[in-house]
């Protein structure tokens, strides 16, 4: 965060218009969520977008993200990379299972 | 003799201290929410059941969200003014953000608190039913109980090596009995009342005995001078069967089982899983009967002719809506409506969310008494009902625990930081900067948390 | 200046020249209990880990009489049974679970093996790698006078200790400690005795109580060794004139703050699971006893599983980074020979620390892995072996053409290489799932292990207590008592764990109680080393079977001549505190690094003088220079005059 009392100023500005912005997306993800999509995986990953968004703009304006020393950054990257690796790794071994229809009780006849 | 970069940073990192300790703490707490979020996707993935969508308050939920970003935006207010040297409007605004914390805890409180008395029953066929236990006119809770009658030989038994398991009738046994309790014979003929005590004695007795006769475990047997009464909720006891009821301590009690059944004020029936959804066992003649069914199935079709005529081409059992709108059926009254009028529309049902607190809704619900044959399982709406509340209430919880810790350290830095803040403004500042970052992160967590919960 | 105030975060810049000793004295409490000096917290971690490890070991020596003589008495119990206190301690904990003829049962079998593991890897290995020579060594080693957040170190040390405290009280309350295996698998770990009248009867609440402390005192550990690395080098020390141990604590640091939020996760929802009833691991129509639990069910398993090895990989290069770190101190001293690949050992280092997060589900093959994931984890595993092999090669070129010189911990380092190689390449095989899929849960798995952690970083932790003593006490440790603990330890090592790889071959079960006895008859294949115990047996009129199970009393003697080799050991660390030779200079192996140019033992504050790092870590041998080693603190040869500077400090008092 800037030091002297004009950029202080204007970042205080940009809160309230960040803060305001959540709360209209935070709105939004509400209203979308009623939406029958043709998918209901589509609603998630509509609501996740409008998450992750909202999410930068708190990491980056509130937490000043945006102008931050490039070691914090390579730090958050490791991390970032491996909570991905963690959801990834997650979803993948759950859709891959060594398990087939009859596997642990014959299969039913529909 | 000071540790360097406390205050003013590094020049070739940029960075003091502080702002890499807490960057590193919120790095691990990363990984400490994406371990909680990628349980959630396992379970939601794997979930055997109809994932609960809009099932929570979502008007509480949206508050909340609204609370926190609010109080984002008077934790940056506040370290700008510190900033500014404007000390007065820095308290302020520090005050505003606790204030924030703490209307959020209060909501969900509330949130909490109204999912502790509505329950759920998971009848054999998988119909669930949902509602609440009875209320006697007093206004407490009747909880579902096993009653045993004419109950009058008690079986202790006490190991003599120290187990996890030990007789303990003063605190699982006595609290069951209706009444006052009756005297007991012991073996030896002496009558006694079961306290403390005479426990005690009787035990150090029957030890003594088992040890002389070289065996593991000592037991006494007590019959009662008068035929008792027994009434327990099946998670405090550990067994029964028609004649004998085995209590968490070990204790048998021989008797005869007079009821086991449960009444149970329905305020909804979600059918999804039962194949023919009309010939759910809720609508047995003994349970909600026919006029009920014929008020689900009109539910029911008139949701799914509107489903037809709004998506002709969606293919309607793929639909996790239509499936939660057209089978799970809300009863907001006592008596089944007359036939023809159609019951409320889809958002007219999510008003009278099962989650809501209900307060004088119990008399408008039908009253069934479910035999225990009929049931394999009941709940309250907490952690055991399903892996849904269970993930609800443990990132739930564990948020609420980061606002209320986050919330604490920034009321630190509001009542006892006032001479730091007089004497080396930018080390505090450095300070309030580093809980208002751990303050964002709260709220970071909480922008996904609200969606994957309460909305999707 | 007491210790409070020295380590107090204000603002006032003081100029350097009050080094002091302290002003007054610290009372005991402040000193030595509650002290913020990183010097005293890492001894602190260093005597609760040793502790911890003797205490494990002890586990493991009743572990190996019940398998090696199934049925039998352990020995000398009437003898501990006679002795006023420790008796009814000793009942307590293991007494009270073992058979009326004071012979082991499965049950008690299971306790010992799940806590063996447990108070090994978190209460001895990663204290006393991690904590205790991190919190010594690196603080001095890059030249700074602390921490950079005292005050949580401190917080560290204590809530290890509470932690420490819940585990040990797992070993008295009524179903005794957990029996489930350091792993703690669910379901059987959630629902085992699920009728205990309170959850803290429960042996299991206790364990995942302490586990919730021992992860919080490791987070702040972690981000406190992190943030003085990154923040509190002294001048001159970039992060490329770093030693090879710093990096490794570096390393370490991010695997411990990274990995075991995933564990805290498995923790809290096993607690729920015990305690609120919900079902996060336990699958729809599970059945105990013949009757269905009272549960939801739609949980799974595996899920425990994911997050359990999700840390508990990466928690394996927790263990054996802290070796690699000691060893790169005390091999180029002792050989006098630069570390050979400075560079690619860094690099190695950073790679390994990445890839062992990629890595962990090949402790899970077993668990119906798809092809696709098998065939994912088995490259990730593959390729984590490189960087290992480079960091054991370039410790072992690092000796070519040194003038070695073979005291104590020279022994142990190198005895550490070709151990670590054995641990290493046995663990090659496993990485495949076809082989895994026969190797599961054998011994020989757990030889493969324990080569790695046991005669690999316990050896290098060994290295580690004699090279650091001079600087920590300023006594030596004696070197004949040393090589006493030394060869014994060889031996006694290697007669455990190698018969381990042979029997696991065999398909000898990890679990087994008996050690097989009871499979006896159908599992009777001899053996080379059978036939040779056997003989050796009859040579002492010993009656030993010429079958898989003389093993088991092969192993058990191998244990019996490593505790034995033990008492050296404890007697030498104890006695030399007081007793051992004084060393005469700051710097008695003539090494490199900043942690010997403090004064000896080191006093709140560190340095007499304000270190720069003038060159890479190890110059030793250095052509032309005038003694065969370059202190990196050395601005031009012999420079600067720490004794003179330190007469200064004195008079300025």
């Amino acid at each position: 965060m800037a030091d002297n009392v004009e950029a202080i100023q204007k970042s205080i500005k940009w809160y309230f218009i960040i803060g305001g912005l959540l709360i209209i997306l935070s709105g939004a993800t509400v209203g979308l969520s009623y939406v029958e999509l043709p998918t209901h995986s589509l609603n998630i990953l509509v609501g996740m977008i409008l998450a992750t968004i909202k999410a930068s703009m708190v990491a980056l304006i509130f937490m000043h993200l945006s102008h931050e020393r490039s070691l914090i950054y390579k730090m958050l990257a490791f991390t970032a990379a491996l909570a991905i690796v963690l959801f990834t790794l997650f979803i993948l071994a759950h859709e891959d299972p060594l398990v087939f229809p009859g596997f642990y009780a014959p299969v039913e006849q529909q | 003799m000071d540790i360097p970069y406390t205050v003013h940073a590094r020049p070739d990192t940029g960075l003091y201290n502080a702002k890499i300790g807490i960057w590193l703490f919120l790095a691990s707490e990363v990984m400490l929410f994406g371990g909680l979020f990628s349980a959630y996707i396992f379970l939601r993935v794997g979930a055997d059941y109809p994932w609960p969508v809009h099932d929570l308050d979502v008007k509480l939920g949206f508050i909340n969200t609204v609370v926190l970003i609010a109080s984002s935006v008077t934790v940056l207010m506040a370290l700008a003014m510190l900033k500014l040297r404007k000390f007065g409007w820095y308290k302020i605004n520090m005050a505003l953000t606790v204030l924030c914390a703490g209307v959020f805890m209060f909501n969900k409180t509330l949130e909490y608190k109204a999912k502790f008395a509505h329950y759920a029953v998971r009848l054999t066929d998988g119909t669930m039913l949902t509602g609440h236990m009875p209320k006697d006119k007093d206004g407490n809770t009747i909880h579902y109980q096993v009653k045993f009658d004419g109950v009058t030989e008690l079986t202790l038994s006490v190991p003599l090596k120290h187990t996890a398991v030990t007789a303990d009738p003063v605190g699982y046994v006595l609290p069951f009995i209706e009444g006052t309790a009756p005297k007991f014979k012991t073996e030896s003929g002496q009558e006694i009342t079961l306290d403390e005590a005479s426990f005690e004695t009787l035990s150090a007795e029957a030890v003594k005995k088992a040890k002389a006769e070289n065996k593991g475990t000592a037991s006494i047997k007590l019959v009662a001078t008068a035929p008792i009464k027994l009434a327990a909720k099946p998670s405090e006891i550990f067994a029964y069967t028609d004649t004998t009821i085995t209590f968490r301590d070990g204790t048998t009690a021989t008797g005869k089982l007079t009821d086991d059944k449960m009444t149970f004020e329905v305020d909804g029936v979600d059918a999804r899983g039962v194949a023919q959804s009309e010939k759910s066992l809720a609508f047995d003649h003994r349970y909600l009967g026919e006029a009920w069914q014929k008020a689900f199935v009109e539910n029911r079709d008139h949701h799914i002719a509107k489903f037809e005529t709004d998506y002709p081409t969606r293919d309607k059992s793929r639909s996790a809506t239509l499936q939660k709108e057209s089978l799970f059926f809300k009863l907001n009254s006592a008596e089944p409506p007359a036939a023809g009028a159609p019951h409320g529309d889809a958002h007219g049902a999510e008003a009278h969310a099962p989650a809501e607190g209900h307060g004088e809704a119990h008399a408008h619900h039908p009253t069934v008494v479910l035999e225990k044959k009929d049931f394999t399982f009941f709940s309250n709406f907490t952690p055991k009902l399903n892996t849904y509340y269970a993930i609800y209430f443990t990132l739930t919880g564990l948020h609420g625990l980061h606002v209320v810790a986050g919330a604490g350290v920034l009321l630190y830095f509001l009542v006892f930081d006032g001479k730091r803040m007089r004497q080396d403004p930018e080390h505090l500042a450095n300070r309030v900067e580093v809980g208002g970052l751990f303050w964002h992160f709260v709220d970071l967590v909480w922008i996904f948390l609200f969606p994957l919960l309460y909305l999707l | 200046m007491s210790a409070a105030a020295t380590t107090h975060d204000h603002a006032h810049d003081h100029s350097h020249d009050d080094h002091a000793h302290g002003h007054h004295e610290q009372s005991f409490i402040w000193k030595y209990l509650f002290s913020s000096d990183h010097k005293t917290i890492g001894i602190q971690y260093g005597i609760t880990g040793l502790l911890f490890l003797l205490f494990g070991f002890f586990l493991m020596l009743l572990m190996r009489w019940s398998i090696a003589y199934p049925g039998v008495p352990v020995p000398a119990l009437e003898l501990i049974r006679q002795l006023p206190v420790i008796n009814g301690v000793f009942d307590s904990m293991f007494g009270r679970w073992m058979n009326a003829d004071g012979s082991l049962n499965g049950e008690l079998y299971n306790m010992l093996g799940a806590m063996h593991g447990t108070i090994m890897v978190f209460f001895g290995i990663v204290p006393l790698g991690f904590a205790a020579f991190g919190n010594f060594v690196m603080p001095l080693q890059i030249g700074t006078i602390d921490m950079a957040f005292p005050r949580l170190n401190m917080a560290s040390y204590w809530l290890f200790f509470i932690s420490c405290v819940l585990m040990m009280t797992s070993f008295f309350v009524g179903t005794g400690p957990v029996q489930t295996g350091w792993t703690m698998y669910s379901p059987l770990a959630s629902t085992m005795n699920i009728g205990v009248t309170s959850v803290w009867d429960h042996g299991h609440t206790w364990w995942l109580s302490a586990m919730v402390f021992n992860i919080s005192a490791s987070l702040l550990g972690s981000v406190n060794f992190i943030a003085t690395l990154i923040n509190l080098r002294t001048k001159g020390m970039t992060w490329m004139k770093m030693p090879f141990f710093c990096w490794a604590m570096f390393v370490i640091g991010f695997l411990l703050l990274l990995a075991f939020p995933p564990l805290e996760v498995a923790s809290i929802l096993q607690l729920s699971d015990r305690l609120f009833g919900s079902s996060f691991y336990l699958p729809t129509g599970l059945m105990e006893g013949g009757k269905h639990l009272d549960i939801s069910g739609g949980g799974s398993p595996l899920l425990y599983q994911h997050l359990f090895w999700f840390l508990a990989h990466p928690e394996v290069y927790v263990l054996i980074l802290p070796a690699f770190a000691i060893l790169t101190e005390v091999i180029p001293c002792n050989a006098r020979r630069p570390l050979w690949g400075y560079k690619s050992m860094v690099y190695s280092v950073l790679t390994l620390g990445f890839l062992s997060f990629l890595v962990w589900a090949h402790h899970m093959y077993l668990t119906g892995m798809g092809t696709m994931m098998s065939t994912y984890f088995q490259i990730t595993t593959v390729l984590i072996s490189v960087p290992s092999v480079v960091l054991l090669t370039c410790l072992m070129v690092s000796l070519w053409g040194g003038s070695i010189r073979f005291n104590t911990q020279m022994l142990f380092a190198s005895a550490f290489l070709p151990m670590f190689g054995i641990g290493g390449l046995t663990g090659l095989p496993l990485a495949f799932s076809f082989i895994d899929l026969a190797m599961h849960d054998t011994y020989y798995v757990i030889g493969h292990f324990h080569y790695v952690v046991a005669p690999g970083t316990i050896f290098a932790l060994f290295a580690g207590i004699y090279h650091w003593f001079p600087k920590v006490t300023g006594r030596f440790m004696n070197d004949k008592l040393g090589k006493l603990h030394f060869w014994p330890s060889l031996i006694g090592m290697n007669l455990v764990f190698g018969p381990m790889l042979i029997q696991g071959m065999a398909g000898f079960h990890r679990r087994w109680y008996d050690g097989g006895k009871y499979f006896e008859n159908t599992s009777s294949m001899s053996h080379w080393t059978t036939t040779l115990t056997h003989k050796i047996g009859a040579f002492f009129g010993l009656n030993i079977p010429d079958n898989m199970l003389s093993l088991n009393i092969v192993m058990s003697v191998g244990a019996f001549i490593l505790a034995l080799g033990q008492v050296p050991f404890i007697f030498n660390f104890w006695y030399s505190i007081k007793g051992g030779k004084k060393a005469t200079s700051d710097n008695p192996w003539d090494a490199t690094t900043l942690d010997w140019a403090t004064p000896t033992p080191p006093p709140h504050g560190n340095f007499l003088f304000d270190p720069v790092a003038h060159r890479g870590p190890y110059e030793y041998s250095l052509p032309g220079h005038n003694t065969d080693f370059y202190p990196q603190w050395e601005s031009e040869p012999g420079k600067p005059d720490l004794k003179a500077l330190a007469e200064k400090a004195q008079a300025h008092h």
